[in-house]
């Protein structure tokens, strides 16, 4: 099977799964109980929160809170950034941001939604205009999971404090972490990772939090994490992450310049006549969105999934969401939005690959145009 | 004090000669609705009775039981030895806390010491002088506190009953093929059929890759909801997707619905002849859409032999709804999967489409090998 689905999770990678299972197994205590083997685990914890960190922040200016996910992550920074005035977003959010900002109504916060530029990226100049003395938090998607499209969040950040200083910046990181080279600055507060887009497993993320940033935590308890996130910590998850992390940062640079050419090589291998590229031209490599103008995306998928190919339609397809959010914010038309066809790559993703799969994807188009 | 279970009958005290074959089916399906719970199921005179049950599970088997058709009424029963102050002690605990009541008694052991209206008159009197609250009214009372003293001295004290389901015992009257959509209308369809005592086999036509797997899951779960009450814990599923395709290539697009419908048709009765069934069972209700109008209906009908039966013909989509509701597969019925695939659908579907308009557009295709092509992709799902 090819698989061309690594936007919606990775294939975790052996050594990281042999990670959790000795986490597992042999080291299973709890690193909060007080005996020598659950220190030890404590002690891998530490390491761990350290490795993850320091790859794109300075632990010395920031923490690392390890949580459930990604949408965990999101959840925490919106419910515990936002809680006066307004708040400002994107209308290209993933759900984890934009329902939690939906859901900011209830809790006496008003919810701002800046536009997009046809790419998914967001509009800066309307992005600013909504951010005021009143904004309490302001969150980016730093990498559109829909279009690939990349906003500048250091960028975006240094221009948002400059109108005010005292509104809080996040951003959800969960498709660029460990993909597209960043450094935190000063001026972003708060970031979302997800272990499973990078080689790692389901449930484990971590919220980066700028340090002297004093946040009421989401979950209450025994007070593991700093506090911020109570709950026995997902040792196993956390040592897979870690690694996953590792492994991912140490190749990121030529990882994305092989990728790039592997999105390229398959955007110029699709038939143009069947398919319409909706990806910026300068975006992260790992996402290609297409649309095959006219046919149904989630038809489409099936069928490629029947000829050994899977992709994804980059939204949740269902009659009452037939069309993404996201990619009706960018402008497309209802032929285009019904057609979207996302494809989304990882390190292991082979040019033999993208050449058969560009083959079946254009076989398949054809055969759907053929019965229309 | 034992709780029990106390199953009354609907319409098989009806039934003269052949009354033994309705009560053995009955016993059949109330032990399989029990099926996975501990308990025990007698017969005594005219009713039955679940026993020896952990009594954490009392709820649950109140309601299958009261979903198993041919359950006319359910009432929680204590059975306690046939002396009068165990009587007593179960009617304080059945007995209302307040109103008008009166104790009725039924003495199957002509042995026993008192007289029926003997144990009546001495428990109600206990029972008002236990409870100031009660008063005795023997022309309308708004609560009967019922006391059965049996053979094996032992008695059977309850007062309130829940109604069940009513109907026949399915497996009394024949087997008939429901063609289950996603939608709101064919469960309830099955449902009626099966009060009727019909055993109910079912079919569901998806047209993967158009349609997605959450679309068969949904009539998956729809088919398990109404084996509930049908008992029957099967599905077919047959994919039409290309036979969709072909009409949609082949013919005139206004007919698209109304061939689709031919071609499953015959293909349910296909299957019917398989699983012995005797006529098609389908949730149409007399123009609701455009292939349901009388027109549309004789199209399909004039391509099969067996009879269709349309329990729903005369209802309206609130009261369909309504029985959803009630039967509990409304919820599912609405959530949002595509049944029949919107890739193909017309715009300006026939309304009023002529037999000899049909059969020229259905001539295009080659309907017997579309058939032996679809029936191929038959699958057997075990709910």
């Amino acid at each position: 099977m090819i698989y061309l689905d690594n936007a919606a999770t990775t294939p975790p990678c052996t050594e990281a799964v042999e990670r959790a299972r000795a986490f597992l197994e042999e080291n299973f205590y709890n690193p909060s109980a007080i005996y020598g083997g659950a220190f030890s685990v404590h002690a891998a914890l530490k390491e761990a929160r350290q490795g993850v960190l320091s790859r794109i922040a300075d632990p010395a200016k920031f923490e690392l809170i390890f949580t459930s996910g990604g949408t965990e992550s999101d959840n925490h920074a919106v419910f515990s950034g936002a809680r006066r005035g307004n708040a400002v977003t994107t209308k290209g959010e993933h759900a984890a941001v934009f329902e939690s900002f939906n859901a900011l109504k209830g809790r006496g916060v008003e919810p701002r939604f800046a536009p997009l530029k046809c790419d998914g990226s967001v509009d800066e100049e309307g992005l600013l205009s909504l951010v005021d003395e009143k904004t309490s938090l302001v969150s980016i998607l730093h990498v559109n999971n829909e279009t690939g499209a990349v906003n500048d969040i250091l960028a975006l950040a240094r221009a948002v404090k400059r109108k005010n200083p005292r509104a809080l910046f996040h951003s959800d990181g969960v498709q660029a972490f460990g993909k597209i080279p960043v450094r935190l600055s000063a001026d972003i507060d708060l970031y979302s990772v997800s272990a499973h887009k990078i080689g790692g497993l389901k449930g484990t993320g971590a919220l980066i939090k700028r340090k002297n940033l004093v946040l009421p935590p989401l979950v209450y308890g025994g007070g593991q994490e700093g506090g911020q996130r109570s709950g026995t910590e997902n040792v196993f998850g956390i040592m897979a992450f870690a690694y996953a992390a590792e492994k991912k940062f140490a190749t990121l640079e030529e990882d994305g310049k092989r990728i790039l050419a592997l999105r390229n090589l398959l955007r110029e291998r699709l038939d143009g006549a069947l398919y319409t590229c909706l990806s910026p031209e300068v975006g992260s490599p790992y996402i290609l969105s297409t649309s095959a103008r006219g046919m149904r995306g989630e038809v489409l998928v099936r069928m490629l999934w029947e000829r050994g190919v899977a992709a994804g339609t980059g939204s949740a397809c269902s009659s009452r969401h037939r069309f993404s959010r996201v990619l009706m914010a960018c402008g497309y038309d209802e032929p285009t939005l019904d057609g979207v066809l996302r494809w989304s790559f990882s390190p292991a993703t082979t040019k033999d690959e993208i050449l058969r799969a560009a083959d079946i994807a254009n076989e398949v188009a054809a055969t759907f145009r053929g019965n229309l | 004090m034992e709780k029990v279970v106390i199953i009354r009958y609907a319409e098989i005290h009806l039934k003269g000669k052949n009354r033994g074959f309705f009560e053995r089916v009955f016993i059949i399906n109330l032990e399989r609705a029990l099926k996975g719970i501990r308990h025990e199921l007698h017969r005594t005179s005219g009713r039955y009775l679940v026993e020896k049950f952990d009594t954490a599970r009392y709820e649950e088997i109140m309601e299958r039981v009261l979903r198993v058709f041919g359950v006319h009424s359910c009432s929680e029963g204590l059975l306690v030895p046939n002396d009068m102050d165990s009587i007593f002690e179960a009617a304080k605990c059945v007995a209302p806390a307040g109103g008008t009541f009166k104790v009725e008694t039924h003495r199957a052991d002509k042995k026993y010491p008192l007289t029926s209206m003997e144990v009546s008159a001495e428990i109600g009197g206990r029972l008002l002088a236990h409870n100031r609250a009660l008063k005795v009214d023997v022309h309308d009372p708004a609560a009967r506190v019922y006391i059965d003293v049996r053979e094996n001295g032992t008695a059977l004290v309850y007062c309130s009953s829940r109604l069940g389901a009513g109907g026949m015992p399915v497996g009394t009257a024949g087997t008939g093929l429901l063609l289950l959509s996603g939608g709101i209308d064919s469960p309830v369809a099955g449902y009626m059929m099966a009060k009727r005592g019909m055993t109910v086999e079912v079919l569901h036509f998806h047209s993967y890759p158009y349609t997605n797997d959450g679309a068969k899951e949904k009539v998956q779960e729809l088919a398990a909801l109404l084996s509930q009450y049908t008992l029957v814990e099967r599905l077919r599923c047959v994919n039409v997707a290309h036979i969709q395709e072909e009409i949609h290539k082949k013919c005139a697009a206004d007919l698209n619905v109304t061939l689709l419908r031919r071609f499953m048709f015959r293909i349910a009765e296909r299957i019917a002849a398989k699983v012995g069934a005797q006529c098609l069972v389908t949730g149409e209700s007399l123009g609701q859409v455009a292939s349901q109008t009388v027109e549309g209906l004789t199209s399909s009908n004039s391509v099969v032999a067996l009879p269709v039966l349309r329990p729903l013909i005369g209802f309206d989509k609130e009261e369909i709804i309504e029985r959803a509701k009630k039967i509990g597969t409304y919820d599912t019925s609405v959530l949002p999967f595509e049944d029949c695939c919107t890739v193909f659908l017309p715009e300006h579907p026939a309304i009023r489409p002529k037999l000899s308009y049909i059969e020229e557009e259905e001539a295009k295709l080659d309907v017997e090998a579309l058939i032996e092509d679809a029936l191929k992709t038959l699958e057997f799902i075990r709910l």
